[in-house]
């Protein structure tokens, strides 16, 4: 029994996912006593509009960091997605389906063409995602004056189906945008983890040489990582448009700092080689809750930056730290309880 | 002609001579862009860009990055801001400008060299906090009213040309000279190109990454009390994209990310570039919303034009170094069979 239990004890230990978990059940409890209107599942299940783009995306995102990337441009395509929907609809008369389509691929080739410069320039991808991000939320405000409205106001009007399908709640609680996250987060967990693909994805992360030699075409592999970030964004695009009920070209400006924040704390690692699609998807919802959550009980929308920069910052703290020698030494050698655990 | 060409194979070359054509270009087009009070604006424009970008030239000359200067600098700009408009005096108000930044500094540099979080989320996490931490100060009220006094320190200089974008130059060939002819000063190049190597020559690699994210925050803090004194009013929001812009302006400038290379000079062009842009694209007569559009092109452009340089002169050493090899092969052989 007692080896039973610490064997169970030691597998649950090393998973970040349960702990994620964990997280968002106390997140849920914490904010639910405080503000009991928060337990309504309408209220908990409705509160995934707020945080939606986030999710999308960082369970895409955590591609580019296995294989050792950053994106810094998703948010900026987010708001090219948008104004490109809501251009080709308004101003050139473009069914929307047909609009939403050619959203996505201009997601897609954003990120190819960012993708290309780091697979095939060796540039570090820090810098070219900048310079992405400069250039889309750029060409986003270029779009956005083809059109005779003015870029503050967006463009609004959309038909009934278009913003009817994100407003959609199944069993009258769980919105649709949620099965959209899952029904992405599956696809995303299927080609990360159940494919050869994947493999290769993780193993340019880990040694990229050794995966050259191996066969594999690295260039290629972390450009696509690139072009799934991008197609993320405009998933994300086309369905804030949708429930916004307008598109603008700065949507998605501020999504940037949290998508990272997901992702890392999803624990993958900036390095690469690590990381998965399970513990980003749950870590952005862990962001979102806390968020939701906070701003429910009367914190101004302004200061929720301040509890998510501290979650960052002192998770990965904690994490680089426990593998720290010298400290975990210190640790040891001061703390009597650890010693009296291994004398057992 | 030795000269020239060393000249052209320093980095900073490119952007030096990319901002003469831009500033030639527009010249061409537009005449009253080239006259001399439009030159002085254009100067005068990038003191804040500047040094914020002489900071975060030393973090990336470390090898690191530090994404939360634009925080920084927006919160210390609160600051000053309400202790200038409170009649506080001068003096003063720097002094708690730089203890602002000495502060964040101290957290990011503490976080990155001692505990050794990745300098990307230190900084991002820190960013956060700080913007969070100037909506909590300024109540998410614009700060306004900056005494005319205050206002005029940016406007006064000489021949068109302002004391503080003087000072900054004056600094920046200080630093310069900091940086390439003192011990001290080649450390931070020492370890952003090689940090095992200076671990193991004995340079204190910590201490000289904990110095460079101090130095950082204070440039950004300084660059707040020329930022309050430009604009004339601080909202919750300034600061934003700093961070960003003063990497652009770095990359641009010639200093690799990965460390090690390039130089204040370049730092400083990079800089001017980036503040020009917008008004280039005014006298062109575009309008100034494709700012962003023609900056992330350069950069993209600039960045990958350089690695490609780069891959080409490797190359190109690497088939000198071989062929030379088997060139004193061969001679050996000849050498050989003659005995």
């Amino acid at each position: 029994m007692k080896e039973k239990l610490k064997k169970f004890y030691s597998k649950f230990k090393f998973h970040w996912e349960y702990f994620l978990v964990m997280f968002i059940i106390i997140e849920v409890i914490v904010f639910g006593t405080m503000n009991p209107k928060f337990l309504m599942p309408r209220v908990l299940f409705g509160s995934f509009n707020d945080f939606i783009s986030i999710c999308i995306i960082a369970v895409f995102m955590c591609f580019v960091f296995i294989t050792g990337g950053i994106d810094l441009q998703a948010g900026s395509i987010v708001g090219l997605t948008s104004i490109v929907i809501g251009v080709l609809w308004k101003t050139l008369g473009i069914s929307i389906g047909a609009a939403c389509m050619i959203a996505i691929i201009i997601g897609c080739l954003c990120g190819a063409l960012s993708g290309f410069f780091i697979a095939f320039t060796n540039v570090q991808p820090m810098v070219i995602t900048l310079g992405g991000s400069f250039l889309y939320s750029g060409l986003a405000i270029a779009v956005s004056n083809m059109s005779n409205t003015a870029a503050y106001l967006g463009i609004s009007g959309f038909p009934e189906y278009f913003t009817a399908f994100t407003k959609k709640r199944f069993f009258g609680v769980i919105p649709s945008q949620v099965l959209i996250f899952i029904a992405l987060a599956v696809i995303a967990y299927i080609i990360l983890h159940r494919t050869k693909y994947g493999r290769e994805v993780f193993l340019c992360g880990i040694n990229r040489r050794a995966a050259e030699f191996s066969g594999i075409n690295t260039k290629l592999i972390v450009m696509s990582t690139y072009i799934f970030s991008g197609m993320a964004a405009s998933f994300a695009g086309i369905v804030m448009t949708s429930y916004l009920g307008s598109s603008k070209s700065d949507f998605g400006s501020d999504l940037t700092m949290p998508i990272i924040t997901a992702v890392i704390l999803g624990g993958t690692s900036t390095l690469g080689g690590k990381g998965g699609v399970v513990g980003s998807a749950l870590a952005a919802v862990v962001i979102g809750i806390m968020r939701f959550g906070l701003s429910m009980n009367g914190v101004s929308n302004q200061y929720l930056d301040i509890p998510v920069g501290a979650m960052l910052v002192i998770v990965v703290a904690a994490s680089t730290a426990s593998k720290n020698e010298k400290i975990n030494a210190f640790m040891h050698r001061h703390l009597t309880f650890k010693h009296k655990l291994t004398d057992k | 002609m030795n000269t020239i060409k060393k000249f052209i194979n320093r980095r900073e070359c490119t952007s030096i001579i990319f901002l003469i054509a831009l500033y030639v270009i527009v010249g061409l087009i537009n005449p009253t862009f080239i006259q001399s009070d439009n030159i002085m604006l254009c100067l005068n424009g990038a003191t804040v860009y500047t040094i914020c970008a002489i900071g975060m030239a030393f973090v990336i000359f470390t090898g690191e990055i530090d994404a939360s200067i634009g925080a920084t600098l927006g919160l210390s700009a609160a600051v000053v801001a309400t202790m200038v408009r409170d009649g506080k005096p001068f003096t003063l108000t720097v002094l708690v400008a730089v203890c602002i930044g000495l502060v964040i500094g101290l957290i990011n540099g503490f976080g990155v060299a001692v505990l050794k979080v990745p300098s990307i989320i230190m900084t991002i996490g820190i960013n956060s906090i700080v913007r969070g931490i100037s909506y909590v100060y300024t109540g998410g009220a614009w700060v306004e009213n900056v005494p005319k006094n205050f206002k005029e320190l940016s406007q006064q200089g000489i021949a068109g040309l302002s004391w503080m974008y003087i000072g900054t130059i004056i600094i920046m060939i200080a630093i310069y000279m900091f940086l390439a002819k003192t011990k001290r000063g080649r450390y931070f190049q020492a370890v952003g190109d090689n940090e095992d190597g200076a671990t193991h020559l004995g340079l204190p690699v910590t201490g000289t990454h904990l110095i460079s994210f101090v130095i950082c925050a204070v440039c950004a803090s300084l660059a707040s009390v020329v930022f309050v004194s430009r604009i004339g009013f601080v909202t919750p929001t300034s600061g934003n994209g700093y961070e960003m812009k003063a990497i652009a302006a770095c990359v641009i400038g010639g200093i690799s990310l990965s460390g090690g290379i390039g130089n204040m000079v370049g730092a400083t062009f990079g800089a001017l570039i980036m503040a020009s842009i917008s008004r280039i694209l005014v006298f062109l007569g575009f309008s100034s919303n494709y700012d962003n559009t023609i900056t992330g092109i350069l950069l993209i452009t600039i960045v990958v034009f350089d690695a490609v340089m780069q891959h080409r002169n490797t190359e190109k050493a690497r088939r000198e170094r071989l062929s030379a090899r088997t060139e004193t092969v061969a001679e050996s052989k000849v050498v050989g069979g003659n005995m």
